[in-house]
């Protein structure tokens, strides 16, 4: 390693608080390390410790509960492909798992990493923003819940303050059985980050969008009605977005493509 | 051809045959220079430009070298050594000005890769950044900052190459057939259009990698992941101005090269250093990121072409002017130029043509071989542009090709007449048109579309590439014979990945007449220990030291007779032999073991005969030529491979998306020697070649910067890619001189396959694509008629530079 760091492993939620709150500036959370390791190689990051989750009691834990599907931070994204529970009640779960890089990849990628970091282009956003998915967040002074749709809030921000983690998520029972489908543009067949992806979701009679490489954050557009034709469904998810040009695509074809993808989405999910 | 004999005939020769390197590469065992560690070894870290033009003002590397571990560091203005092959123009470390992005200013070699990389973050440079030149059509403009304006002091290979001083043009290469206005004059219609295509990476999955150790007496050892062993000692005692004898060049398993392993690359930087630590062995390493800009890359290119066709759509005169970006440094860059130059009209007979090809310099990475030596870059023109004369014209394309197609009796841009024995491109494409069943839809295919809503179309392209090399290039194989009897081939063409030695050990079993497993190849090459070999690259491989292996077999084999001839009371001409031992024709029960003579043969009585058996083949290339200068007649072409792609494509209209449903490709290989060989140099280079088709393509924003410097934003397919379907078919006219009538087809596989592509797109949806990649995007673009993304130099992070038209040399 090009850069050296101090490794520690919390064994419970105290001992982490308290090395969050020693290391509020120079310490990171590790977790699959598939976004914290090339970044502190690139330079990007620079901590002076780092913190696993990964020994925390149940931070592997994928149950499904009365409340609904629960993850823990070291739940990998390969856990949920591989869960009976996931793919049987929240397809829509596993629908952006498999777009998410590479089998390799996913095997230590982990949902809570891939929503903590807020990456516009995150893969699983998209499907906790429409599953209602809720954010379990720890801390030295307790817990707190948040749902996914105030979490993301801004490029590379969220919600959480500092001294704080993602301890849990929680996809709600109320969403089980939700339907779509997760299309995601991308410059080779395997392994890309998206030049768009458009996620679909019916959940009893409501429709949603989740958007992800269109916006400073992943965006969930709730607005669409039954009611409204294709063009009038893609109007307003474009409405919803901002997307820019960058060496992946420029602006007006993120454009053109999410107005695609709402429409091909439309008939596929019926 | 080398050993006339007929397909039946032979034992090993067009038969599948294990590779030798494969149980090493499967487990883990064969051993890489990046897994080499020596006792003593430092490593090096280099300290990079982040601009593409600067001057250097200050370095100061005092904190650096007060650091823990560091044992050298070392600045350009330390290191007075040029480097190159055919054009001298590039320091060791860049002295006074940086001309690319990522260009290394300084390196440092300590005890570990963290205090080399720390204390190589240490050093310090003021740069006085000046305006760069970027795109290779701004170069050429009258006011353009001149990137080397020492041009005119560097040395070049003055037979083959014309650099213009004060410009930057590094070469100009010219070719003139007959009487280009006449023919353009007499056609019936005219069509003019420009093509381009990117820089891109070879990214092998071994990035370059060396070591070297300076000893005592100037004596240097180096460990290197290179193509050619020898080019590398004789390029680096040029530039040092040592003797031969006293650098060893040692060449592992090597992780992939496509030409940019050719020639020399990281091994003078650890020399230096090496040098200034006192001799204790370096180890630099590239990572991805360095791979990309560091090292060098495949020079852009812009393509114009003008074709004049007759009213029964004969090409009449066609002008072809190439602009070649060489980066900032063109040793290899000149010789892409003239190699495409001479062939730049494809496989077509033009009976009156005009080549202007230039090398021209910009303040970026530089180019240097890649699979196919410029022939994947400019038959994307080429190809592109006969689908759409074709389509001006009113003419079936594939009727078009075929009506134009060089056959017995055709002269070519150089005057060399094309013979039966030459190659038949014509079966090659019509074959390969068979395969996609060109022309309609099949009922499946119709099916299919209505039912995906996306179009099907379907494409042709063809493609000729001869090997790039100089006139008598030569090499030697040497073959020695076991105690056992069995034989170890030690030649220094280099296998790093094509399967070469497979194919040689199966033409030395063949000559020989032993079993394969009795041959053993010597994997790892060594210039103290093998016989020369010019470089492993331009796919003459095969062909030439195919040749030297036979002549080796046959010198093993005279030699063995002498001494059977003298064990057994017989005349050589008297004895046969199988892969046991040496027999008398008329007593075949009276006969002498090899294995008993291997080592030199043992009379009863104690006396001793022979000696060691070994058997020596040299082969230089035969009948070639320099060319004209001034024309370009002369006789380039060790061997012409021919070829062609179908492909089959479907496309969304609405998205520009598309899948590729079938590729064909059809090659005259004169003789598969191993046709798993020659399927696996299909596959590779046809997906190779989809990569560049598809999405691979440097971007630089404003000032010279890669955007994409790594696989984040510089895909390559992955398995994931591959076509539905895939077809691999030879078509075997054999090479007179070539091993068992073989000819290369290792970088052919690469040619063409983009315009193929890009024909199909346009024949489901009539897209006109002239730019490569073809991303979604593009295609989307085309369909719907908006400007073209040129964002390979982008004025912000996404924008357009395209140049002014108008600056093109003048004559």
């Amino acid at each position: 390693m090009l850069h050296p760091f101090r490794y520690l492993a919390p064994q419970s939620a105290q001992e982490l608080a308290a090395m969050l709150a020693d290391h509020a500036s120079d310490g990171k959370i590790l977790a699959g390390g598939t976004d914290l390791i090339p970044n502190i190689r690139n330079g990007v990051f620079k901590p002076s410790v780092v913190i696993d989750v990964k020994k925390l009691p149940d931070a592997s834990s994928l149950r499904l509960g009365a409340d609904g599907l629960s993850l823990g931070p070291a739940v990998t994204v390969n856990d949920i492909l591989r869960s009976k529970d996931a793919r049987e009640r929240y397809p829509v779960l596993c629908a952006c798992a498999h777009e998410l890089a590479s089998h390799q990849v996913r095997n230590r990628a982990t949902v809570a990493g891939n929503v903590v970091n807020a990456s516009p282009c995150s893969d699983m956003a998209p499907a906790l923003l429409c599953l209602d998915a809720v954010a379990v967040i720890g801390s030295g002074t307790g817990q707190r819940e948040l749902p996914f749709r105030e979490f993301f809030t801004g490029v590379k921000k969220t919600a959480l303050k500092p001294g704080e983690w993602l301890d849990r998520i929680v996809v709600p029972a109320s969403s089980a059985g939700a339907r779509g489908s997760y299309l995601k543009l991308k410059r080779i067949a395997g392994h890309d980050l998206g030049i768009v992806g458009v996620l679909f979701v019916r959940l009893g009679g409501s429709l949603r969008f989740g958007v992800s490489s269109a916006a400073p954050t992943p965006v969930l557009v709730d607005t669409v009605t039954a009611k409204d034709g294709p063009d009038q469904a893609a109007a307003t998810v474009l409405g919803s977005v901002s997307p820019i040009s960058d060496v992946r695509g420029t602006k007006e074809y993120r454009q053109h493509m999410i107005g695609v993808f709402v429409r091909r989405l439309l008939a596929e999910v019926k | 051809m080398f050993d006339d004999k007929r397909p039946e005939e032979l034992a090993y020769v067009g038969r599948s045959s294990d590779r030798p390197d494969t149980m090493e590469k499967l487990t883990g065992e064969a051993t890489y220079v990046s897994d080499m560690r020596l006792p003593g070894m430092l490593h090096a870290q280099v300290k990079k430009s982040p601009h593409a033009r600067a001057r250097i003002v200050r370095i100061d590397t005092g904190k650096a070298a007060a650091m823990p571990g560091v044992r050298a560091i070392i600045t350009g203005d330390e290191v007075d050594v040029h480097i190159g092959l055919y054009i001298v123009d590039k320091y060791v470390l860049a002295k006074g000005e940086v001309r690319h992005y990522g260009e290394a200013v300084a390196a440092v070699a300590a005890d570990s890769l963290e205090e080399a990389r720390a204390a190589a973050d240490a050093i310090e440079v003021e740069y006085e950044v000046l305006p760069p030149v970027l795109h290779h059509m701004d170069a050429l403009k009258p006011d353009a900052p001149l990137v080397h304006p020492d041009l005119g002091s560097y040395g070049y290979v003055a037979a083959a190459f014309t650099p213009m001083p004060g410009t930057n043009i590094a070469n100009h290469t010219k070719l003139r057939k007959g009487d280009v206005d006449k023919g353009f004059a007499e056609a019936a219609y005219i069509v003019e259009r420009e093509y381009d295509c990117p820089s891109v990476q070879h990214v092998p999955m071994e990035t370059h990698v060396a070591i070297v150790q300076w000893g005592k007496g100037d004596r240097v050892s180096i460990w290197t992941s290179a193509q050619s062993p020898f080019t590398v000692r004789n390029l680096f005692c040029h530039a040092f101005g040592l003797a031969h004898a006293q650098v060893r060049v040692q060449i592992p398993y090597v992780g992939g090269g496509f030409g940019g392993k050719a020639g020399i690359g990281v091994e003078p930087l650890c020399a230096v250093l090496s040098r200034k630590a006192g001799g204790r062995p370096v180890k630099f390493q590239a990572t991805r990121e360095e791979e990309f800009s560091l090292l060098p890359c495949r020079s852009a290119l812009t393509y114009r072409i003008k074709t004049g066709v007759s009213a029964e759509g004969k090409i009449v005169a066609q002008q072809m002017t190439m602009y070649w970006d060489s980066g900032a440094y063109a040793d290899y860059a000149v010789n892409v130029t003239r190699a495409s130059g001479y062939s730049a009209s494809g496989p077509y007979e033009i009976p009156n043509a005009w080549v202007d090809a230039y090398t021209i310099y910009t303040n970026k990475p530089y180019g240097t071989a890649y699979r196919g030596f410029g022939h994947v870059e400019f038959h994307w023109a080429v190809e592109r542009h006969m689908e759409l004369v074709a389509q001006a014209i009113g003419m079936d394309p594939l009727l078009f090709r075929l009506k134009n197609a060089l056959r017995p009796g055709s002269k070519t841009l150089t005057g060399e007449t094309i013979q039966k024995n030459t190659g038949n491109v014509v079966a090659c494409i019509e074959d390969a048109a068979r395969r996609i069943h060109y022309g309609d839809l099949t009922p499946e295919e119709k099916e299919r579309q209505k039912q995906t809503g996306w179009k099907i179309g379907k494409g042709v392209a063809a493609l000729h590439k001869a090997p790039a090399m100089p006139p008598f290039t030569a090499t030697a194989v040497i073959l020695k014979m076991n105690e056992d009897g069995s034989v170890l081939v030690n030649l220094a063409l280099t296998d790093y990945g094509q399967g070469t030695y497979t194919s040689i050990r199966q033409i030395v079993a063949e000559r020989l007449g032993f079993p394969p497993k009795k041959i053993r190849v010597a994997f790892e090459n060594d210039t103290d220990r093998d016989p020369y070999d010019w470089q492993t690259v331009a796919s003459k491989g095969l062909v030439l030291s195919g040749n030297a292996a036979i002549l080796a077999a046959e010198d093993l084999l005279k030699n063995a007779y002498d001494v059977a001839a003298q064990a057994l009371h017989a005349n050589p001409r008297d004895l046969a032999h199988d892969g046991e031992r040496v027999f008398l024709r008329h007593h075949p029960d009276k006969g002498v073991s090899f294995s008993s003579m291997a080592v030199g043969l043992a009379l009863p009585n104690g006396n001793g005969i022979g000696g060691p058996l070994i058997g020596v083949g040299r082969y230089i290339a035969q009948g070639l030529s320099n060319l004209n200068k001034e024309t370009g007649e002369g006789t380039p072409a060790l061997d012409w491979t021919f070829g062609a792609h179908g492909m089959i494509v479907e496309v969304n209209e609405e998205s520009g998306e598309y899948r590729v449903l079938k590729v064909a490709s059809v090659y005259d290989v004169g003789r598969a020697i191993n046709p798993d060989m020659v399927r696996g140099q299909a596959i590779g280079g046809m997906m190779q070649g989809l990569g560049t088709a598809t999405c691979e393509g440097y971007i630089y924003d404003k000032d010279g910067r890669l955007l994409n410097p790594s696989f984040t934003d510089n895909k390559i397919p992955t398995a994931k890619d591959l076509p539905l379907e895939v077809e691999c078919a030879v078509v075997e006219t054999p090479q007179i001189d070539g091993p068992y009538g073989a000819r290369g087809v290792g970088e052919h596989s690469m040619i063409s396959v983009a315009p193929a592509l890009g024909n199909a797109i346009q024949k489901a949806t009539g897209a006109e694509l002239t730019h490569m990649p073809m991303r979604f995007e593009d295609v989307w673009r085309a369909l719907e008629n908006r400007e073209p993304i040129d964002n390979w130099i982008t004025k912000s992070p996404v924008g357009s530079c395209r140049s002014a038209p108008e600056a093109r040399p003048k004559e």
